[in-house]
C-alpha cells in the first residue's frame, strides 16, 4: 500500500482505457444514455401513441426514420423511451441486487456460526429457483409496474454478489490490519464499512457490471413475455407487438433486438475491462 | 462415495421445504385467494357452493395451517389439485415434462460439445485470426437475447427459406408413421434448440478457452513439453483433461435450470412444454401449478448438484484420495 490513492486510481483508469473493448463499450452505454436522458426532448409526445399508419418502413419516409410498427407508433420514440425503461430497471435492479448481497456476504463471513449457516442456506435457496421462473412469478404477484419489476429482478439477482462477498471478507477478515483495527476498538460495523469493503469491493464491482447486462436481457424477456409494465415503452415489448407481423414487416423484431443487444454487449465489455483495470492478476486471461 | 450421494439426497428435503415456504409466502402477498380466482372466472356466487369449495380446499383454515398441510402432501408425492385443468398438477406437469427435457437437452448437448471444440480452437490459437473470430462470436451471442434470435432464426429459416417450420412440436393433423414423426419432431425442435444452443455455446466457449489458457500456463505443461511430447499430446492428454473442471461446474449449474430456461424459447415457439405450462399458470394465477414446478425445480437442482460431485469424483483424483 505504497502507492497514494489517487496514483491508483490513475493506473486503473489506464489500464481501462487501454483495453480497446472497454472503451467501445462505454462509448456505446454513453450514446445509450444520451439517448435516454434525451428521449423528452427529441420527441414532445407519448412514444405509446399512435402517430401515422402502420408498417411504414424503416427510412421511407423521413418523418420517422425506423418506421412504424404494427399499431402506427414511431419506432425511434419508442426505442428512445425504452432506453430510459431498460436502463432505469436494469441499474436499478443491479444496485438493489449488490446492496443486498454485499450485505448478506458481509454479515455472514464477519459473524460466522449460526448466522453464516442461516444466510448460506437463503443464499442456496434463492440460487435454486430458476431465475426467469422467480421473476415472472414475482412481478404476476406483486403487479406489473416498473418498481415490481426491478424488485424482483433486485431480489433473484443477488445470490452470486452474496457469494463473491462472503469470499472476499473470509479472505480479509483475519488480516492483521483488520486485526489492528480490532485492538483499537473499532466498533464492527464500522471495520466492515470503512476498513474492509474498500478492498473486497473491486470484483464486486465487475460482478455488478455483468448482473447489469444480465438484468437487461430478463427485463426484456420479461416485457416480451407480455408481463412488462404496459404504460411505458420496452424493447422487449416491442419485440412481442411485432412477432405476428414477421412476414411482412420483420423490421419491428430486428431493430428493438439490436439495441437490446448492443447495450448488453456494451455493459459486458465493460466487465471485461473493469475486470483487467481491478484484477491485474487475470489480466493475461 | 456413498456417504456424499446419501447426504446429498438428505439435502433435498430442507431444499424443497424452503422453496415451498418461500414461494408460499409470495403467494400469500397476490390480492385475493385462488378460490377468489376461481369463482369470479367460473361466475359461481351461489354461498353454499363458496363455502363448500372454501373447506374443499382449505381456505376456512389459517395460512399456517394450510402450509403444513401443502408441506406434508407434497412428501406424499401430491402436488396439489389443478381447477383449470381439472386434474392433479403432477400429472399435468410429468405430461408437459418430456418436451421441455427433449428441447433444453438437446440445446445443452449442442452448447456444450460445439463451445468446447470453439474454445480449445481459440486456446490453442490464441491471439490469431481463429480466437478473434471465435471470441466475437462468443461476445455476440452471449449478449443477443434468446427470443430474439429466436425470431430471427424463423425469419430467415422458416419465412425466407421455408426451410423449417415456425412453431409447435409436430405437424398438426398428418399422420407419418413411426420414422415420419419422429423426423418431424426433428424438423421442429432445430430452430428452437439452436436459439438457446447458442446463447449457452457461447459461454461454454468463453470458460473452455479461458481455463484452457490458464492450465497452458501451468509447471507440469512445461514439463510435458521439455519431456518432448508432441504438442496434440499435451494439449489433449494434459490440457484438455485439467480444463474441463470449470466446465462440469458450469453444466451443473446449467442441468440446474434445466425447467425454466426454456420458458421464453418456449413462448416464441409454441412448443408445449414446462415453460408455456408456467407462463400460462402464472398469467392466469394457477398457483398449485406455480408451486408445483418450483418444488420439481428444487429437486431437479439438487439431483444436478449430486451428478456434479459425482463428475467431479471422476475426474479429478485429488478429490477423490481426500
Amino acid at each position: 500500500m505504497a502507492r497514494s490513492a489517487s496514483s491508483q486510481s490513475l493506473d486503473h483508469l489506464y489500464r481501462f482505457a487501454r483495453n480497446k473493448g472497454a472503451v467501445l463499450g462505454l462509448i456505446i452505454i454513453v450514446i445509450v444514455f444520451a439517448a435516454a436522458i434525451a428521449a423528452p426532448w427529441l420527441i414532445d409526445r407519448d412514444p405509446l401513441r399512435i402517430v401515422y399508419r402502420p408498417e411504414i418502413w424503416p427510412f421511407t419516409n423521413p418523418k420517422y426514420p425506423l418506421g412504424t410498427d404494427s399499431l402506427g407508433r414511431d419506432i425511434l420514440a419508442l426505442i428512445l423511451f425504452g432506453a430510459r425503461t431498460t436502463l432505469m430497471i436494469s441499474f436499478a435492479a443491479a444496485f438493489t441486487a449488490t446492496i443486498l448481497g454485499v450485505i448478506i456476504g458481509a454479515f455472514a463471513a464477519w459473524f460466522g456460526g449460526w448466522l453464516d449457516e442461516v444466510l448460506t442456506r437463503l443464499t442456496e435457496l434463492f440460487q435454486t429457483i430458476p431465475n426467469i421462473l422467480m421473476i415472472m412469478t414475482v412481478v404476476a404477484v406483486l403487479g406489473q409496474t416498473i418498481g415490481n419489476i426491478t424488485f424482483a429482478i433486485g431480489i433473484t439477482m443477488w445470490p452470486p454478489i452474496a457469494r463473491l462477498t462472503r469470499a472476499e471478507y473470509l479472505a480479509l477478515r483475519d488480516r492483521e490490519f483488520v486485526l489492528a483495527c480490532r485492538s483499537m476498538g473499532m466498533g464492527n460495523i464500522r471495520i466492515m464499512v470503512t476498513e474492509i469493503l474498500p478492498n473486497a469491493i473491486p470484483p464486486v464491482i465487475v460482478l455488478g457490471s455483468v448482473i447489469i447486462g444480465s438484468s437487461i436481457l430478463f427485463e426484456s424477456s420479461i416485457s416480451f413475455l407480455g408481463l412488462g409494465d404496459p404504460n411505458v415503452a420496452s424493447w422487449g415489448a416491442l419485440i412481442g407487438d411485432g412477432r405476428t407481423l414477421i412476414r411482412r414487416s420483420w423490421y419491428i423484431c430486428a431493430i428493438p433486438g439490436l439495441a437490446i443487444m448492443f447495450t448488453v454487449l456494451a455493459m459486458n465489455l465493460i466487465g471485461d475491462g473493469l475486470n483487467d483495470a481491478l484484477n491485474p492478476r487475470l489480466r493475461d486471461r | 462415495m456413498k456417504r456424499l450421494i446419501l447426504s446429498r439426497l438428505l439435502q433435498i428435503i430442507p431444499l424443497v421445504i424452503g422453496v415451498i415456504v418461500m414461494n408460499f409466502v409470495l403467494i400469500q402477498m397476490a390480492p385475493g385467494t385462488l378460490l377468489d380466482i376461481m369463482t369470479s372466472e367460473q361466475q359461481i356466487t351461489d354461498p353454499a357452493a363458496l363455502d363448500r369449495m372454501r373447506e374443499l380446499y382449505g381456505y376456512d383454515q389459517s395460512p399456517i395451517i394450510q402450509l403444513l398441510k401443502y408441506i406434508y402432501s407434497v412428501f406424499t408425492l401430491d402436488l396439489g389439485y389443478s381447477y383449470r385443468q381439472n386434474a392433479p398438477v403432477l400429472d399435468i406437469i410429468l405430461a408437459q415434462l418430456p418436451s421441455t427435457l427433449l428441447l433444453m437437452l438437446v440445446a445443452i448437448g449442442i452448447a456444450v460439445t460445439f463451445g468446447m471444440i470453439a474454445g480449445v480452437i481459440a486456446s490453442v490459437k490464441v491471439n490469431t485470426f481463429w480466437d478473434v473470430v471465435i471470441s466475437l462470436a462468443a461476445v455476440f451471442f452471449f449478449a443477443a437475447p434468446t427470443f430474439w434470435l429466436g425470431i430471427m432464426l424463423i425469419i430467415v429459416f422458416s419465412v425466407w427459406l421455408g426451410w423449417l417450420p415456425v412453431g409447435g412440436m409436430t405437424t398438426i393433423g398428418v399422420d407419418y408413421g413411426f420414422f415420419g414423426h419422429i423426423w418431424d419432431v426433428i424438423r421442429h425442435l432445430i430452430l428452437p434448440a439452436l436459439s438457446l444452443g447458442l446463447f449457452y455455446m457461447a459461454i461454454y466457449t468463453r470458460v473452455m478457452r479461458a481455463s484452457m489458457l490458464e492450465v497452458f500456463s501451468l509447471d507440469f505443461v512445461r514439463t510435458a513439453r521439455a519431456k518432448g511430447l508432441s504438442t496434440t499430446r499435451v494439449i489433449f492428454a494434459h490440457v484438455y483433461r485439467n480444463a474441463l473442471l470449470p466446465v462440469v461446474t458450469l453444466l451443473g449449474l446449467q442441468l440446474a435450470t434445466v425447467l425454466g430456461g426454456s420458458v421464453v424459447i418456449e413462448a416464441v415457439f409454441s412448443w408445449p412444454g414446462i415453460g408455456s405450462l408456467m407462463l400460462d399458470s402464472v398469467m392466469s394465477r394457477n398457483y398449485p401449478v406455480v408451486l408445483g414446478v418450483f418444488v420439481l425445480s428444487a429437486v431437479v437442482v439438487a439431483f444436478a448438484n449430486l451428478l456434479v460431485d459425482i463428475a467431479y469424483y471422476r475426474l479429478d483424483p485429488r478429490i477423490r484420495n481426500r
